[in-house]
């Protein structure tokens, strides 16, 4: 069995015993790896006794790497985490690139099931096969970039390479409600709040360095995919935006087709977006390039702001997503802002999406009377403040004062500040929704709704095909040309996007960005030459539509209903002006046909037939009791 | 049957066409390209080359001699939408409804100057005596 490592590894912090188990064949077959593994992992932990408080010792947490992750190929480095959300109650799950998932394959490791909670602070030091649970007590309190290069300077061999690090930072020692994970300071597992989940474990990082080789079953095939995969790369005008402006490229392509929100979902124009636009990126903060593991695509870029108020130190810049959250959804055209807006999140350890979008609907609630300075801690939440958008986010990175309200999202906060607020809200099942508009692409709308971990773009491939960047020929729902700004056909369209989805970014943990290129052959044939299982695409499809399933499931054990899937009605406003003037998603009617393709009731539940047909007999035991 | 009726009239719309914008407002920041851009386009087939490399924008239809650092080709009525701002650039680069060659960072960074166009496009159409090629009223 290539690709895989071959264990893994289980490590209890309540009672401090490490176990170890080998990797069942038969298991990597049936569920590939990734969240494949996790969420069957999580869900067998749990399913006597869901209710589990996502901050209690009894929540379990996932980290499983994929059968590529550490193979050197571009867009196969990630890693991803599971467990319950601490942002929104549900199934929360992310994913992270950088360097942190190859290590652990090369340290022997597929994955760690965390379970309980240590009584101090620790930190997991992996070493091959040295396995520790070790007092933090000196790294508690430190931000991501202080614990990563102090880790590594603790332990690096001398004259060795040292190890990786993932690790919380103050914002999930303080248990914040959108905590991320980070690898290297910038590769974020930022989504769903699973810092937090640490957190409340007391777990602050995992230092882990190994040396052990991965096999790759059929190599000279591997080299022959990886010569024509060269050509498919330097045909593509994605990858080559992605080389030169990494994910802030597609400001300058999705304004044109009023994918941008801007001013918390009111608009789709403005003036001054070429402010925060890749060329004044280059222009103004951009320090250098960066990359993940085996990847040559390079798309994470460095800044730089050597003078002024938001000077900083060269770091990791901002991707698209926290440009459009503290850019263009505040209004705020101060790109220098931006990128320390960017590090204090990224060092404190919080989602940026959810940072930003929380403060865009603060300034909302602002700018609409619902609260004022002696709510904000004096603080001018105005439209285009730059200045008062880093200082709020300094505040929900110190849990202090307003910001500490601002800490637990805008789901939370809005049932705070009460009056109409929950109108300005951009969330679906609690989780604010990333910054690609549903007016302009109406599947982007029932991806948001139906999504088990609540409005996200990355959990299907729905954005990547109907925005045009990816093309997967093979299958007829990803191949075919939609009518723009229409509700036709996005029920299917979701369903096969979510099924190759999971196979593809979830299960085999390609990257949604450097692996874009590849069609489903390719990458059904990766897989097949890494771990020598001979997969055809209709058997990946069922791994991916039954891992949707479980995800969906374990969101309905945890209380989701139809209601649940449901969008703000910021999202769905009509626009009287800009590309998208008039284009609203018919939510109703695609709701409608995604449920009965996927047999689904109208309280939002699988069927017990599909269920049981697709091999999650436990599933739906516990869903139709 | 596509959009234009003959290879002179697409020729006569799209070469006015941009004759207009090398004298409006986004003349400056297409100068400062610096581009030599030639476009390739079928059905009808037309070649113009749009030589932003002076101190005024240059255009030059069936000029097949001149080199050029980006080549964009692509069908008249791909050409013709794409004006109106209702082609998805994302999806007809990726299906090759659109096809780019050269320094794809240099003409991405022409996105933002051109984005004037798409108001300007059937403004043009109507002022000019084309009204039965604006597909906005049309439609």
């Amino acid at each position: 069995m290539g690709g895989y490592a071959g264990t893994i590894l289980y490590v209890d912090l309540g009672s401090k015993r490490i176990t170890r188990q080998t990797l069942d064949i038969g298991f990597a077959r049936e569920h590939m790896g990734g969240m494949g593994f996790g969420a069957k992992i999580y869900f067998d932990l749990i399913k006597d006794n869901p209710q589990v408080d996502p901050l209690s010792p009894e929540n379990p947490f996932v980290l499983m790497t994929g059968p590529l992750t550490g193979v050197k190929m571009d867009g196969v480095a990630r890693w991803s985490v599971g467990s319950r959300s601490p942002l929104t109650g549900f199934w929360g799950d992310s994913n992270g690139g950088g360097f942190f998932g190859a290590r652990l394959k090369f340290a022997g490791y597929d994955g760690i099931v965390i379970t309980g909670k240590a009584d101090a602070p620790v930190f997991i030091h992996i070493e091959n096969d040295d396995v520790e649970i070790r007092d933090a007590a000196s790294y508690w309190g430190l931000d991501t970039y202080d614990t990563n290069d102090r880790m590594i300077a603790d332990f690096k061999p001398a004259g060795k390479r040292g190890g990786q690090v993932l690790c919380i930072g103050p914002a999930g020692e303080q248990k914040i409600r959108y905590a991320a994970l980070l690898n290297n300071k910038r590769h974020a597992a930022g989504r769903a709040g699973l810092g937090a989940v640490w957190g409340a474990k007391n777990l602050k990082a995992i230092y882990v360095n190994g040396n052990k080789p991965i096999v790759v079953a059929e190599p000279e095939k591997l080299k022959e995919l990886k010569q024509e995969l060269k050509g498919v790369y330097e045909e593509s005008i994605f990858i080559d935006a992605l080389r030169a402006s990494g994910t802030p490229a597609h400001i300058d392509v999705g304004v044109l087709a009023g994918d941008v929100p801007m001013k918390n979902w009111q608009m789709s124009q403005w003036d001054d977006i070429d402010d925060i636009g890749p060329a004044a990126i280059e222009e103004k903060i951009h320090a250098g390039h960066k990359t993940c593991y085996g990847c040559s695509v390079a798309c994470k870029k460095d800044a730089e702001v050597k003078t002024g108020p938001y000077k900083m130190a060269r770091g990791p810049a901002p991707e698209y997503e926290t440009v459009a959250t503290f850019g263009s959804m505040c209004l705020n055209s101060d790109i220098e802002s931006i990128a320390r807006a960017n590090e204090i999140c990224n060092r404190a350890g919080m989602d940026t999406i959810t940072c930003g979008s929380t403060i865009a609907f603060a300034i909302d609630c602002f700018e609409n009377g619902l609260i004022n300075e002696s709510d904000t801690d004096g603080i001018q939440l105005t439209w285009g403040n730059a200045e008062a958008i880093v200082a709020m986010t300094e505040k929900i990175a110190r849990n202090e004062g307003f910001g500490a309200l601002l800490a637990k999202g805008s789901a939370q906060a809005a049932a705070k500040i009460g009056g109409n607020s929950g109108d300005l809200l951009s969330t679906v099942k609690g989780m604010e929704a990333p910054m690609h508009d549903p007016r302009s692409a109406h599947g982007y709308a029932l991806a948001y709704g139906v999504s088990p971990r609540g409005a996200c773009h990355e959990a299907s491939l729905n954005f990547n095909v109907e925005s045009g960047a990816m093309l997967i020929p093979e299958i007829d729902a990803l191949y075919a040309d939609y009518e723009e700004q229409s509700s036709d056909g996005r029920a299917g369209l979701n369903m096969a996007s979510q099924d190759y989805g999971m196979f593809f970014s979830n299960c085999a943990i390609f990257c949604n960005l450097g692996a874009t290129p590849l069609n489903a052959t390719q990458a059904v044939s990766m897989v097949n030459y890494v771990t020598g299982f001979d997969y055809t695409l209709e058997e990946v499809m069922d791994i991916g539509r039954r891992l949707w399933y479980l995800k969906r499931g374990l969101t309905n054990l945890f209380g989701a209903r139809s209601a649940d899937d449901q969008l703000p009605k910021r999202l769905l406003a009509e626009l009287d002006d800009g590309p998208t003037e008039g284009s609203v998603p018919d939510m109703e009617r695609m709701l409608r046909e995604f449920y009965a393709l996927r047999g689904i009731d109208e309280d939002g539940i699988p069927g017990k037939d599909i269920l049981e047909k697709i091999g999650l007999s436990d599933l739906a035991a516990r869903l139709h009791r | 049957m596509g959009y234009f009726e003959s290879p002179e009239k697409f020729e006569e719309v799209i070469v006015g066409f941009f004759n207009a914008m090398a004298t409006s407002e986004m003349a400056p920041k297409l100068l400062k390209s610096g581009l030599v851009i030639r476009f390739n386009y079928t059905d009808p087939d037309l070649v113009v080359v749009v030589d932003c490399s002076g101190d005024q924008i240059d255009v030059r239809p069936h000029d097949t001699e001149s080199k050029s650092q980006v080549e964009m080709s692509m069908s008249a009525d791909v050409a013709h939408k794409f004006w109106f701002g209702k082609v998805n650039l994302t999806k007809a680069l990726t299906r090759k409804e659109m096809v780019a060659k050269g320094p794809i960072p240099k003409v991405l960074k022409l996105l933002p100057a051109i984005k004037p166009a798409y108001a300007m496009y059937p403004q043009y159409l109507d002022s000019n005596g084309y009204e039965q090629y604006n597909i906005l009223k049309s439609a």
